[in-house]
């Protein structure tokens, strides 16, 4: 659906994006991750048909962005940083005017609307002022722009920022509903969210892809197969320590002042071990919980200098 | 076409239902009012004394009466348009819906052209508002309309220009405050390029002269339509709505 190949932007002397090459199947959910400033929204907005890149091509659903910008255009709904709406404007009008914009068959366009109302669950405010809207609705109405169109492929630039825990919660809803339906890619910084709502993780840092992987694959590559386990324990915690060194398998101990992180292989028989070994010294187990490695782990490691993949 | 009206549509729709557009309008006819209601009276003072037997009833309600106000209508105008026009870009650049319209499938002719009929739409209201005055004066007496119509396309297209310039202007910046400020230099630079010109100016001044809108506008404010003024200012017109749609095509290879 979406290619990159060899994308590069450079602002001045100083390159956003590097020779970016990645693909997007129809219908996957991809999430776009990176620090601040890692080239997420530059690469968004190429990809739109925003701005020209300095080399290098996209084509999407077998049109390119550059040739033929129209007819991508028309697939792509696009969720900028900032939601682009008109302070000055009624929420269903500000839909429909989109819908138009985006060239919707003219019978479409009260359907479109009331669908896209209905999905972002704006239908209470469709008659109000956006300039009177909360933040969380002018981003709810920002999405509802995306969508409207009903295009093939939404591309959605940090669709959860700035919104309140409840309202991060239910964009995350949304966006997992919209799965099937489109071919999305979100970018964000956040990483729940992409455990919340990705198939597959694209990261960026310093404008190069440092991971391009299904969630799962990653986690296995990344922490060559093994786990982490999470110990707390009531007595004892200096002799447990030094004791669950000595099991096989377990490849490091770390005493964390009031827990203890065991890094050991894929192991069940190494954890039943720990397990037995701590009750056995009598040192009043708590807490014990396994976890293969977690995405903010995998995102540390190949983001920080030196630690690429 | 279909990007276009909907662009002049919702830029007409966002400029009338604007606060300022009122305020505009009030002003403009607490001014027109007053001089256009003085100037009648004085034009008929001035005819019953024309009128004495044995002289000659030879005065012209259009060049008396209507010339004067739609020099005062221009005149406003050189000035509110450019209030008017200055957020047409400069404020989706700001609030950043810009890159809605530029991820749209519209071209960057379709975006500069239903950003100047929305413009155009709106001084076209405040056109019709100042028609009232003349057309009311039917009510008392009659005059030829042709030549008024004639002076009205000229105000028409004169607005038009200055609506283009105010367009492109608001195309050069985010800032509201540096684009209407932007937009009235270039209203008075396409004025006064043909002021002050003496006989011994030559050919430049013969160019200058023909470059400034002042002698344009005169033509038809006389109530005659010439083929080279239309061709001028719908050139001048046509150019700055190029000049926009190149900062509008510009942004996509920046």
């Amino acid at each position: 659906m979406i290619e990159v190949k060899n994308l590069s932007k450079n602002y001045g002397d100083r390159a956003a994006i590097n020779a970016l090459n990645f693909t997007v199947k129809k219908g996957e959910v991809v999430g776009f991750l990176g620090p601040n400033g890692a080239g997420k929204s530059t690469t968004m907005k190429i990809i739109t048909g925003y701005m020209a890149p300095s080399s290098g091509e996209v084509q999407v659903a077998g049109f390119d962005v550059f040739e033929n910008p129209l007819e991508v255009k028309r697939r792509i709904g696009y969720l900028p940083e900032t939601p682009p709406v008109y302070h000055d404007m009624f929420v269903r009008d500000y839909l429909t005017f989109v819908a138009n914009l985006k060239g919707v068959d003219k019978s479409r366009v009260k359907t479109l609307v009331a669908s896209a109302l209905e999905k972002t669950t704006l239908n209470d405010v469709a008659g109000r002022l956006i300039g009177n809207l909360s933040k969380g609705f002018k981003q709810r109405v920002g999405l509802a722009q995306a969508l409207v169109s009903d295009p093939e492929i939404l591309v959605l630039d940090e669709p959860t920022v700035g919104l309140d825990p409840k309202q991060v919660s239910e964009m995350r809803d949304l966006i997992r509903q919209l799965r099937g339906q489109h071919t999305i890619i979100l970018s964000t910084h956040i990483l729940p969210e992409v455990q919340a709502s990705c198939d597959k993780v694209i990261i960026i840092n310093r404008g190069a892809i440092v991971a391009e992987d299904s969630l799962e694959n990653l986690s296995k590559r990344m922490s060559g197969g093994g786990r982490s386990i999470h110990v707390r324990v009531r007595r004892n915690q200096d002799a447990v320590v030094r004791a669950i060194a000595g099991v096989t398998g377990v490849r490091k101990v770390t005493n964390a002042g009031n827990s203890i992180e065991i890094e050991a292989d894929a192991q069940e028989e190494t954890v039943e071990q720990v397990a037995a070994l701590i009750v056995n010294q009598g040192a009043g187990l708590v807490e014990l919980k396994v976890q293969s490695l977690a995405l903010e782990d995998i995102f540390i490691k190949l983001t920080s200098p030196g630690g690429a993949a | 076409m279909r990007g276009t009206l909907t662009l002049a549509g919702k830029d007409l729709r966002n400029l009338l239902t604007n606060p300022l557009f009122y305020v505009i309008a009030a002003l403009a006819n607490v001014v027109w009012s007053f001089n256009y209601m003085r100037g009648l009276l004085q034009f008929a003072q001035r005819s019953l004394a024309m009128s004495q037997p044995g002289m000659e009833a030879g005065l012209s309600l259009q060049r008396e009466v209507f010339l004067a106000h739609i020099s005062y209508v221009h005149l406003l105008f050189v000035f509110l348009i450019p209030a008017l026009t200055m957020r047409l870009l400069a404020e989706e650049k700001r609030l950043r819906t810009y890159d809605l319209l530029l991820t749209s499938p519209v071209t960057a002719t379709q975006i500069a052209l239903g950003k100047f009929l929305g413009g155009l739409g709106a001084v076209s209201v405040l056109i019709l508002i100042s028609f009232i005055y003349p057309l009311a004066t039917r009510a008392v007496g009659a005059y030829p309309f042709v030549p008024l119509l004639a002076a009205y396309l000229g105000l028409l297209l004169v607005s038009a220009v200055y609506v283009a310039v105010g367009l492109f202007a608001s195309a050069l910046t985010e800032s509201i405050m540096l684009s209407v400020i932007m937009a009235l230099i270039f209203n008075l630079m396409l004025w006064f390029v043909s002021q002050g010109l003496g006989e011994q100016a030559g050919t430049a001044g013969a160019v200058m002269e023909y470059i400034g809108l002042g002698q344009h506008f005169t033509g038809f404010i006389m109530g005659s339509i010439k083929l080279n003024s239309l061709v001028y200012l719908c050139s001048v017109i046509g150019f700055f709505v190029f000049l926009t749609q190149r900062v509008v095509e510009s942004s996509r290879w920046r």
